[in-house]
């Protein structure tokens, strides 16, 4: 399984000190897949400069200003203003703060949730694998735009807008996951390390915890990194069909919103190209991380 | 001989009272281990032997209760170790004498160990859960240990992982993780099985060595009778699901009663003899659904039948001093009018 080339062997003399596990392999695989890489270095490139934005920028991102509205791309504002006067640059810095905040907490509660019904679901079994995968499909069922429109119209002005979106994303997102994990814990659960584990007096929780969902470490990693690129669209557009991100915080969904006027649409370029030409590329940059872990982890590919 | 003598008055270490395993199959219960009772002592090797199919292994999971949930079940009976019933105690009850005083080393060291852990992690595991004790603690135990089963380098292999460790090496891990907490009693399924025959004997010898020197007992099931000579104290037959035969292992080598146990030590090959063919039992053991109701559950291949063989059921006598039959051959195993 270990993959040493000819060239490692020659050169290291004396042999590292712990063995390379399946994690050191797949590290080493990633690292080897320039596109991978690549699309790696931008995302944190721009998470980066996105959670600098107060040190970047000193424009202030809500104040609106009638004498600078609709402003071509100059020296003084980068990328031109909008339609509110508002410089767009800093604007799409905050945004991506924004953007890259919901898709990061969702993909992190989504994979929460998701991980601990299906893990619970798959290695019981029984009555509550099926108590269990019903409530998952019932999730899966439910008509989410109607619902989060509804959601966000009722707790509208009651609880920060943000943390609402957040909230009621993850809850309607997770059934996908659940079923994936359950799968895998259900295939993985028929080794005989998972008895031989029970057989030394492992608890349930522990079998859990350390013996199986390791094993499906993998599977969950690679499905977080496409939930997270799945997240921003779905924010992006929500807030874009305006029932996302409150309009006063910028995102870049919102950004997207005053694209809706044909005026801004055909002739101010500037003021929508930014956001999604971004959007775009961090969706890629994701997707393409997700593939090269993918295949980092798969022992059979050879990349 | 003594020692023998010796372990036949002392009380029991683990006695199975007329346990029943069933496994579910579609709606209907069927018996895969079917009315056994038997004592392990302390200190003692008892060998479980029989085809594959016979029962061996769901017994020593009904024992540990390892039974796949939702499709296996103990009906009835007793398991009782070290005087406390362990049919009656819950999960987190059993999972503080699993792998401390009752421990299990399976058929197949290429899955038994995680994949993703150090086989020093794994070692650890076990004492983690059992003792207190520090992690520098632990990982100079674990060194011990894996020395203890006669691995030449163990301060390397503990950092280590499964890939890298033959199946010997792996099947030494095993044990290793199965006398950590030097149990009273060590489960062998079939340790042997998947391992080639110089390290079959390594590790049998292994297993002997660690058997005397941690005072514990083990019962080993196999269904290789070279195994059973050398490493048993007494001896159970199991045919599908009952006992068929039990005596000490002189006495059922040198003076089988059992028409099946005549055939299985009849089935061993011979070195000293010249044979075109090697002699087998002919048919297989019925399957759980098409078990018969009545009757001897081998008569059917069974070249001593007789017509009430299909319409009796034997049951389990005393022929002589410690050696027990259940066969219509003997007297002792028809049963008494009453008493099913």
């Amino acid at each position: 399984m270990e993959i040493v080339t000819q060239k490692d062997t020659n050169i290291s003399a004396a042999p590292p000190k712990k063995s390379s596990s399946q994690w050191a392999i797949a590290r080493k695989k990633f690292l080897k897949n320039k596109l991978a890489l690549t699309s790696l270095i931008f995302l944190l490139f721009v998470a980066i400069i996105s959670f600098l934005a107060p040190y970047i920028t000193t424009a202030d991102i809500t104040r609106i200003n009638i004498g600078e509205m609709s402003l071509e791309p100059s020296s003084k504002h980068w990328l031109g203003t909008d339609k509110a006067g508002r410089d767009v640059f800093t604007r799409l810095l905050y945004g991506g703060r924004i953007s890259l905040l919901i898709g990061m907490s969702c993909t992190l509660f989504v994979i929460f949730l998701g991980t601990l019904i299906g893990s619970v679901a798959g290695y019981f079994g029984g009555t509550v694998d099926s108590l269990l995968m019903r409530f998952t499909d019932f999730i899966l069922n439910f008509p989410f735009l109607v619902f989060v429109i509804v959601l966000n119209a009722i707790l509208f002005g009651k609880v920060n807008g943000l943390w609402v979106l957040i909230g009621v994303i993850s809850l309607l997102s997770w059934g996908g996951i659940a079923r994936i994990v359950r799968s895998k814990i259900l295939a993985e659960k028929e080794n005989e390390y998972i008895i031989a584990a029970i057989s030394i007096g492992c608890s349930p929780a522990k079998i859990i915890v350390k013996h199986l969902l390791p094993n499906v470490l993998s599977t969950i990693i690679v499905q977080a990194t496409i939930t997270f690129a799945s997240m921003i669209v779905i924010e992006s557009a929500l807030s874009f069909l305006g029932f996302g991100v409150p309009q006063e915080i910028p995102s870049w969904g919102n950004m997207l919103d005053s694209a809706i006027e044909p005026d801004v649409l055909q002739f101010k370029l500037w003021i929508w190209m930014p956001p999604a030409i971004l959007i775009t590329i961090t969706i890629l940059s994701i997707n393409f991380i997700g593939e090269g872990l993918k295949d980092a982890f798969n022992p059979k590919s050879r990349r | 001989m003594s020692t023998k003598k010796m372990l036949r008055n002392e009380a029991p270490l683990l006695e199975v009272k007329n346990l029943e395993t069933a496994f579910d199959i579609e709606g209907t219960d069927y018996n895969a281990v079917d009315n056994v009772s038997f004592q392990v002592k302390p200190r003692q090797i008892v060998g479980i032997v029989g085809e594959s199919g016979c029962g061996k292994s769901v017994m020593s999971l009904s024992i540990m209760k390892l039974l796949p949930k939702g499709i296996g079940k103990v009906k009835s009976g007793e398991i009782i170790f070290d005087g406390k019933n362990l049919e009656k105690m819950s999960e987190s009850q059993i999972n503080k004498i699993r792998g401390k005083d009752v421990s299990m080393i399976f058929q197949e060291p290429m899955t038994s160990l995680n994949p993703v852990f150090t086989i020093g992690y794994q070692l650890q595991e076990v004492l983690f859960n059992h003792m207190k004790i520090s992690k520098q603690e632990a990982r100079q135990k674990a060194i011990a240990l894996l020395k203890s089963v006669g691995i030449s380098r163990p301060e390397k292999l503990v950092d280590e992982y499964p890939h890298q460790l033959s199946g010997g090496m792996r099947q030494r891990v095993m044990i290793a993780i199965a006398i950590a907490c030097q149990p009273k009693l060590l489960i062998a399924d079939e340790p042997t099985t998947a391992l080639d025959v110089t390290v079959q004997a390594q590790i049998l010898e292994l297993l002997k060595e660690i058997q005397a020197v941690n005072d514990m007992s083990v019962i080993l099931i196999t269904h290789d009778l070279g195994v059973v000579a050398e490493m048993c104290d007494e001896v159970i037959v199991m045919y599908a699901g009952r006992i068929v035969e039990r005596a000490d292992v002189d006495t059922l080598f040198h003076n089988p009663k059992h028409p099946y146990t005549t055939l299985l030590l009849g089935a061993i090959p011979k070195m000293d003899e010249q044979e075109e063919r090697l002699s087998s039992i002919q048919g297989i053991v019925p399957s759980l659904t098409n078990m018969p109701k009545v009757g001897c559950r081998f008569a059917h291949r069974c070249p001593k039948a007789m017509p009430k063989c299909f319409t009796v059921t034997p049951v389990l006598g005393d022929i002589e001093q410690d050696h027990e039959v259940a066969c219509l051959l003997y007297e002792t195993s028809i049963p008494r009018e009453g008493v099913k």
